[in-house]
């Protein structure tokens, strides 16, 4: 392992015939640091992500992983990962410990964390005496975040983790990336859900289609966060100029209208909006995919230093 | 095995029950052969119209020279050869090499495994492993049930060598590597169980049925040599007593070169549902 990025993307494309999964993305994580990678479903995360594990052969791109090539480097790559795929498969007719037990055999390594993982995510041992087939989604995402970082490994590749924990499983799992971090242990997180990355990561990358729309800090995202603002008209007129909010494309239907202002315009564009006959008006945070994505649609790749 | 060679013992943990299925059915089967045998001689067996078997049904006493069916080692050969042995076989060969890793990337379960530090190599090495091993406990059980019942039985002891069961035994084995290699090389490709399970039988029905005809029909007679039953005699062990070297060096070489050729596909393919 070298001293460098743990993981370092460049030029990654990656094609399954005509269709294009990743195009030409190119990203660096440092060692320690915890990343978010933030994009829709079929954005081109797991992917990514796969590549990043050697699971599949970039069709063009050069991947390092703790300075390896995951392919040709594997077995000296996958001794230091941890890695909980999207949509979790296990073995239905084993059992949780079966599983664990089968995972660890093929890490070859000591699995100093499994215990107290077990305790804390609630995979009590009756729980993980019976079979996985039986478990609900949430036991099998458990069951999965044990088997990714049982071996604390230097690097944890997790997408979507969170899909099927119940809000107290949640922050458990936010604590224990919290511990991760502060371990200098890296960790990659892929997910849809913008707060989700806010809460946990340092930095952040938007794919969209395959391609790298940002990287970006928390804050500078946070920053960045489109606010909707919804207005209702009492006087039955309909849609209508709104003079310089009209940048803002704003959406009508009826007398009610939908813009998306960033936060740093939001107090001056309710100042200028409420000089009409409003009857009614809510602000909120935009959603990822119709606000956040919707800020960068046009954006070239833009890296904060 | 479950600490040492892991994806093997799951390869035989997750098929146990179908393989102990598998295992009784063989030996019910062949004692019934032998039970056959044992109170009909293969010579009235076959002679009811007063003529004997046509020579084409030398296809079903698993012999490529001239034992017939109506003999003791022809009759216990088509035990060895018959299409329900030929069921078993495939069976336990296209499960196993659907499992070794066409199923795992259809299910999705090979990302779990193939993150971790496990080679591609050891991977199909296991899983080849867990196959043969089926084979070896299939064909063993039909052996020791052949030769139990050739050592009680005096009348099929006197025409069939308990050295000629064995030699029978393996060239099942080597049967069953012949339809594995291909049957690997298949799953190392395929993306879908399916398409494992439906090559093998397609390998193994196909492959019978050439045999037969080229048999049968003079101007087919070439197409033989495409046949793995055309090399798979038992018996012809069963009637001479030993192993027929070259024919099991076929059967034993075309499951290497099939087991090489999933080596290839599955160093250069991508392992994700």
């Amino acid at each position: 392992m070298s001293d460098g990025p743990a993981i370092e993307l460049t030029g990654l494309t990656k094609r399954y015939g005509p269709v294009v999964g990743v195009d030409r993305l190119s990203l660096t994580v440092g060692t320690g640091e915890v990343f978010g990678f933030l994009g829709p479903n079929g954005a081109g995360k797991t992917t990514t992500l796969r590549c990043l594990t050697g699971l599949l052969r970039p069709s063009e791109g050069r991947v390092r992983v703790l300075g390896l090539d995951p392919i040709t480097d594997h077995s000296r790559v996958a001794p230091h990962l941890g890695y909980l795929p999207g949509e979790l498969r296990l073995y239905p007719e084993l059992s949780g410990a079966e599983t664990l037990d089968l995972l660890s055999a093929l890490q070859e390594a000591p699995v100093p964390r499994r215990g107290e993982l077990c305790d804390r995510l609630g995979l009590t041992p009756a729980v993980l005496a019976r079979p996985v087939g039986g478990y609900s989604r949430g036991m099998k995402q458990k069951l999965g975040l044990v088997q990714a970082m049982q071996h604390d490994p230097h690097l944890v590749v997790l997408d979507e983790p969170t899909e099927g924990l119940d809000p107290l499983v949640q922050d458990t799992f936010f604590t224990l990336l919290g511990e991760a971090a502060a371990a200098g242990r890296t960790v990659l997180l892929s997910s849809h859900i913008l707060p989700e990355v806010q809460r946990t990561c340092g930095r952040v990358a938007i794919i969209r289609d395959g391609r790298l729309v940002t990287v970006q800090s928390v804050a500078g995202l946070r920053e960045a966060r489109a606010r909707r603002i919804r207005l209702s008209f009492a006087d039955g007129q309909g849609a209508r100029p709104l003079g310089d909010a009209e940048r803002w494309a704003p959406h009508w239907q009826g007398d009610r209208v939908e813009l998306l202002v960033p936060p740093s315009e939001v107090v001056g564009a309710l100042r200028a909006l409420l000089s009409r006959p409003v009857a009614d008006v809510t602000v909120e945070e935009a959603g990822l995919d119709e606000a956040f994505m919707d800020l960068y649609r046009n954006g070239a790749v833009r890296e904060e230093p | 095995m479950k600490g040492q060679w892991p994806l093997l013992w799951l390869a035989l943990y997750r098929r146990r029950r179908m393989l102990a299925a598998l295992i009784i059915g063989m030996v019910v089967f062949e004692a019934l052969i032998v039970v056959v045998a044992n109170t009909i001689s293969p010579g009235q067996l076959f002679s009811a119209g007063g003529k004997g078997p046509p020579s084409a049904y030398r296809a079903f006493s698993g012999s490529s020279g001239g034992v017939s069916i109506a003999s003791y080692p022809g009759l216990l050969g088509a035990g060895l050869t018959h299409p329900f042995w030929i069921a078993m076989q495939l069976t336990a060969i296209g499960s196993l090499a659907a499992a070794a890793v066409a199923a795992d990337v259809e299910s999705g379960t090979v990302e779990l495994v193939m993150v971790r530090p496990v080679s591609r190599t050891r991977l199909l090495a296991e899983r080849t492993a867990a196959l043969v091993l089926a084979a070896l406990a299939l064909n063993l059980a039909a052996t020791l049930t052949v030769a139990a019942g050739v050592v009680l039985s005096p009348d099929i002891h006197r025409a069939v060598p308990i050295g000629g069961v064995f030699a029978a035994g393996v060239m099942g084995l080597g049967f069953a590597l012949c339809l594995i290699g291909p049957a690997m090389a298949v799953s190392a490709a395929g993306r879908r169980r399916a398409q494992v399970i439906g090559a093998t039988i397609a390998i193994g029905a196909v492959g019978f049925a050439v045999n037969f005809i080229a048999l049968a029909w003079g101007p087919a007679a070439p197409l033989r040599f495409l046949s793995p039953f055309h090399y798979y005699a038992p018996g012809d062990a069963l009637a001479e007593g030993g192993v027929l070297w070259p024919q099991l060096g076929i059967l034993v070489g075309t499951g290497v070169l099939g087991i090489l050729l999933a080596h290839l596909l599955l160093r250069r393919r991508d392992l994700a549902p």
